[in-house]
């Protein structure tokens, strides 16, 4: 796993963001950035080669599901891991998740394990 | 249902006819008046006891003066409260982060010292030392004791920072116990206000009531705070991942 890779948090919350970051700095990675919604985070995945994106579900603007959906849409950023960071917990959205093509869902709560053991298996899986 | 008191009846109707036969206009377009008017009064009479009903229940629901201070004071004082909380958690949050943000590197920093000076500590502790590497060991450990010495006090001042962060929790647990107290009173009063205006409604809804709108999945429902009562959530990770492994993921 490539530990200079460019990582986007999305997160309406910046205290999440702060977690988030930290935790992944914890695994040794520092070159991230931040979105609070997905309104900002597309433009900034258009122009940026980020490789890979962390993103919560509920936040005001775009969702976090449809920002995956959108991610998927656009042949530049389809390839793009996403892995998803949120509370939202009826099996009905992890289904739909899945569907979007989500690489991880993780729900909130979390520990810094979860995030690490997902992390590793996505990237087992890419690589 | 129809109501025999105002509507024709047959022998008004026989009356009219014979009127009518017998050439009598006059009496006849009397007659046809007559039976006419019933009828309107009928519609103003129960225009009256509408309006009396409204008028009574309009009186009857001003009974709790509060529901004005309410909607005035209340309910806006509730929206701010709220969002101090948002507010003091946020702050606590960052103020944890960053007391923690400045202990990790003293703790990285003292690993990687010990970490140091551990092979020829150990050869020391084996009895496996040259004298000149003793000697540089030595300073080598005075070292990590003396920034062992200045880093712990700061570590100390963090982590009570630490504790001190989590002084919100008694401050917005009052605030929002305020809010539930105002909310108990609001439900108290639409309820109220249901039991008045509401049995027409209700009443109309029962002979369109349909099932109820199926809610968009997409839509996002926020922390679940009652997993255990519901079967459509998971109840953890591990549930997260059994569904996701289901799906062949």
């Amino acid at each position: 796993m490539d530990k200079n890779m460019k990582i986007l948090v999305v997160d309406d919350f910046s205290t999440m963001r702060r977690i988030i970051k930290n935790l992944l700095r914890d695994l040794g990675f520092t070159n991230i950035q931040e979105a609070d919604d997905g309104n900002t985070a597309l433009p900034m995945l258009q122009n940026g080669d980020f490789d890979f994106v962390v993103t919560d579900w509920n936040m005001p603007g775009m969702q976090g599901i449809d920002l995956l959906r959108e991610i998927r849409k656009d042949d530049n950023l389809a390839h793009l891991p996403v892995l998803m960071v949120t509370a939202e917990a009826k099996r009905e959205q992890i289904i739909m998740a899945a569907q979007a093509g989500v690489n991880g869902y993780i729900v909130k709560p979390f520990t810094a394990v979860t995030l690490k053991e997902k992390l590793d298996k996505i990237f087992e899986r890419i690589s | 249902m129809s109501d025999n008191a105002h509507d024709i009846s047959l022998e008004q109707a026989k009356e009219l006819v014979t009127l009518l036969e017998d050439g009598k206009q006059q009496q006849a377009n009397q007659l046809l008046e007559d039976v006419y008017n019933r009828r309107n009064d009928k519609l103003f009479t129960s225009v009256g006891q509408l309006t009396r009903d409204l008028h009574e229940a309009l009186q009857d629901f001003q009974v709790d003066p509060r529901i004005v201070q309410m909607t005035q004071d209340d309910l806006p004082d509730a929206q701010n409260r709220l969002l101090y909380v948002i507010e003091k958690t946020e702050d606590a949050a960052n103020r944890t982060m960053d007391a923690v943000e400045a202990c990790l590197p003293l703790a990285d920093d003292m690993h990687h010292r010990v970490e140091k000076v551990m092979p020829a500590w150990n050869r020391l502790m084996s009895n496996d030392i040259q004298l000149n590497e003793f000697k540089s060991l030595c300073h080598e450990v005075d070292d990590v004791l003396k920034r062992c010495g200045e880093n712990m006090p700061q570590v100390h001042g963090l982590m009570t920072e630490v504790l001190m962060a989590q002084d919100f929790q008694d401050i917005t647990g009052q605030v929002i116990r305020r809010v539930i107290q105002l909310v108990e009173d609001v439900e108290k009063n639409l309820i109220e206000l249901l039991k008045i205006f509401g049995k027409e409604e209700e009443r109309r809804n029962a002979e369109k009531a349909g099932p109820a709108p199926k809610k968009d999945a997409a839509h996002a429902e926020g922390p679940i705070i009652d997993a255990d009562q519901r079967d459509d959530v998971v109840g953890g990770q591990d549930e997260v991942d059994d569904l996701l492994s289901s799906l062949g993921f």
